[in-house]
């Protein structure tokens, strides 16, 4: 059985329809990520999975369970980070994390918690001296601290930089090790692709793709972009490209002086008959790159909105 | 269902909020002494305790001039500037540039006048309408002995008051001030819930099995602690600072305290309700504060106000808070007193009435439906 499962759901807000038919499931233990462009409906449905919303319509159920009749058992089992902070600047990190656990009927040891999060050196300092990165990492930890089966990660790592990033995504696979769920919505590309077991691409308030990464890039077109330079300059680059035309199998080329770029289905062929070429020639190539296909591609292809808005 | 068990953390919790905040220090317990202290001095000053400096006049001395100034000289806490008489030239350029109180021109032959002559800054002011009220004796006891008659009627004062005869003004500033300063924790108080409700930490608290009522209800708690703490330390400083006496009953100020800082705790609640920002929670407050604090009879009786501002008195809630402190204070009266319940039930009207149009509010704004 799924450890969530959601069906057909569906929000307006007076004239705007925000959601209009998001369905999907996750299974026990998976990174289960929500990608999609600004205002796309990713905050809505997770604020009506939350309990924070009332669907229109639409079923939500967490493992049998539902808002409708079991709101205090689904709020015993699930834990969230919220975009925004949410926490109160006059507390230390450990008067957080004892708060909240005594909202709970379980909960995890607070010392564990502060080793997962990394913060047992911050304890007592409050939330107003906090980093942006050891906030976002509280906020985390007050996610975990009733020991849930689910956890929501909205956005855990907008806005932070590098170092403080991989250290949540450690806290992310830390979790994933103990065999919790997570929901993830994020903003960066890597992190989706890396972290993700599934992804889910949300437009226009439905779903338009949802795989595994690694599935969804093999979904597009096997075309591949190859990028060449020449030192030899634009006669060698023209050459090259009369070649290439003879050749076929190309879908698109562009020069420009000695840098040529070439959209193909079948690169080892194109790059065989084009090294052939250039040894006969004694041309030498300056710069040589294939561009692998990523999640962003698939992104730009399914919503057809670049990445940042 | 109120989930007890939570209640400690909350209560811990809101304590270390409210008392780490260094604005509550200053707003709730040195702002109110200080204020007390500087109206206590400025309002409260004992009518016995006149004191003037005064340049004196004597144009052509006689034998009444010369008795009155030998009078003058003997009266407690008036001081006569110089040696001598000075001319009455001179004594109001004095006047006027404020190096004594007033000028006294002692009768002549030819002017039978006593004249007082005073800067006019000082025309309503205390010590002068006292000064005048003395001289005008002088000079009636002067006509009574000129005359050879003896006067018939004499005028007495006496005041009365259920709080014993020791009752004094200094009694009846500090417990209005206690009782503005309880009111004004609670106008002021809710501005965190503006903040705390921005930064979507009550939002955060929804997503958790956490009860909000209790969490209002620890706050509530953390409110009564410093409530007692205010009128604790106000009450130490109008005894042991100003002498005041108190004639407890401590039911009634119990009741009174209970609902009055429920009440304004509410109105509170009520302006986070509908302040979006920090600033505008802060201008309501200071709108209903300034509004009550002048005409709810902190510093004087609501009677000596302009009669038609008397209605307006009589419905604000501080009317009844004042009163219903000063009952169980200093009049030590209450429970057994209808106009007591009556200050009661208009305390618990305003604050039942703000609290329910702002959990009404609440509930209209946040997004989700109540589960």
């Amino acid at each position: 059985m799924p450890v969530l499962e959601v069906r057909r759901l569906r929000k307006t807000f007076g004239a705007v329809t925000a959601v209009s038919d998001i369905s999907f499931s996750v299974e026990r233990g998976e990174v289960f990520t929500i990608i999609g462009p600004n205002g796309a409906g990713k905050t809505t449905t997770l604020e009506m999975i939350e309990g924070l919303l009332v669907p229109d319509a639409g079923e939500i159920s967490f493992g049998g369970l539902t808002w409708e009749k079991d709101a205090h058992a689904i709020r015993e089992m699930i834990g969230v980070q919220p975009q925004s902070g949410a926490l109160f600047d006059l507390l230390t990190v450990e008067e957080h994390l004892r708060l909240f656990a005594s909202f709970y009927r379980k909960s995890r040891p607070v010392e564990e918690i502060l080793e997962m999060i990394n913060l047992q050196d911050h304890r007592n300092k409050r939330v107003k001296v906090l980093s942006g990165g050891q906030r976002q990492r509280l906020a985390i930890g007050l996610a975990m601290i009733n020991d849930p089966d689910l956890i929501f990660l909205d956005e855990p790592t907008t806005g932070l930089d590098p170092q403080a990033r991989l250290n949540i995504w450690d806290i992310i696979l830390r979790l994933k090790e103990m065999g919790k769920t997570t929901i993830l919505t994020t903003h960066y590309m890597e992190e989706a692709e890396k972290l993700s077991d599934r992804v889910c691409i949300v437009d226009q308030g439905a779903v338009v793709a949802l795989d595994t990464p690694a599935a969804l890039i093999g979904r597009l077109t096997k075309e591949r972009e190859i990028r060449l330079g020449f030192e030899d300059g634009e006669a060698a680059a023209r050459e090259a490209e009369e070649l290439l035309r003879r050749l076929g199998n190309i879908t698109r080329m562009e020069r420009e002086a000695g840098q040529l770029r070439i959209w193909t289905d079948r690169p080892e062929a194109a790059l065989h008959g084009l090294f052939g070429f250039t040894q006969e020639q004694g041309y030498r190539v300056e710069r040589l790159s294939i561009r692998e296909m990523s999640l962003e591609d698939v992104f730009i292809a399914f919503t057809g909105k670049e990445w940042r808005d | 269902m109120l989930a007890w068990k939570q209640f400690p953390q909350m209560f811990a919790a809101h304590l270390k909020i409210t008392f780490r905040e260094k604005a509550v220090w200053f707003w709730n317990i040195f702002f109110p002494v200080i204020l007390m202290v500087l109206f206590t001095i400025i309002f409260g000053g004992n009518a016995n305790e006149f004191k003037a400096q005064v340049a004196v006049a004597d144009t052509r001395p006689t034998e009444a001039s010369a008795q009155l100034l030998d009078q003058l000289r003997q009266l407690p806490g008036l001081k006569i500037r110089g040696e001598g008489p000075v001319t009455p030239e001179e004594g109001r350029q004095l006047v006027l540039d404020k190096k004594v109180f007033a000028l006294i021109e002692l009768p002549s032959e030819e002017d039978p006048a006593v004249r007082l002559v005073i800067h006019r800054e000082n025309e309503r002011n205390i010590t002068a309408q006292a000064l005048a009220g003395m001289l005008e004796q002088f000079v009636q006891q002067a006509n009574y002995a000129a005359l050879g008659a003896e006067p018939v009627f004499r005028l007495d004062v006496e005041t009365v008051t259920t709080g014993g005869d020791e009752l004094k003004f200094q009694d009846y500033l500090m417990t209005g001030m206690i009782a503005l300063s309880l009111a004004q924790s609670g106008l002021f108080g809710m501005v965190g819930l503006v903040e705390m409700r921005r930064k979507g930490v009550l939002r955060r608290l929804r997503l958790t099995p956490a009860s909000t009522a209790m969490f209002g209800i620890a706050d509530m708690a953390v409110r009564f602690v410093l409530g007692v703490l205010q009128i604790t330390l106000l009450t130490a400083v109008g005894v042991f600072g100003f002498g005041a006496k108190l004639q407890l009953h401590l039911v009634s100020l119990a009741v009174a305290f209970f609902v009055g800082v429920l009440a304004f705790n509410a109105i509170g609640y009520l302006f986070s309700a509908v302040s979006k920002s920090q600033e505008a929670y802060m201008a309501l407050a200071n709108i209903a504060s300034f509004l009550m604090m002048f005409i709810s009879g902190v510093f004087f009786p609501v009677d000596s106000l302009p009669e038609w501002l008397q209605p307006l008195a009589r419905v604000l809630p501080l009317t009844y808070f004042v009163d219903g402190i000063r009952d169980g204070m200093v009049y030590a009266r209450g429970i057994a007193d209808a106009s007591f319940w009556i200050a009661v039930a208009v305390m618990a009207a305003w604050g039942i009435l703000a609290f329910l149009i702002g959990a009404r509010l609440y509930k209209a704004k946040s997004i989700a439906a109540a589960r």
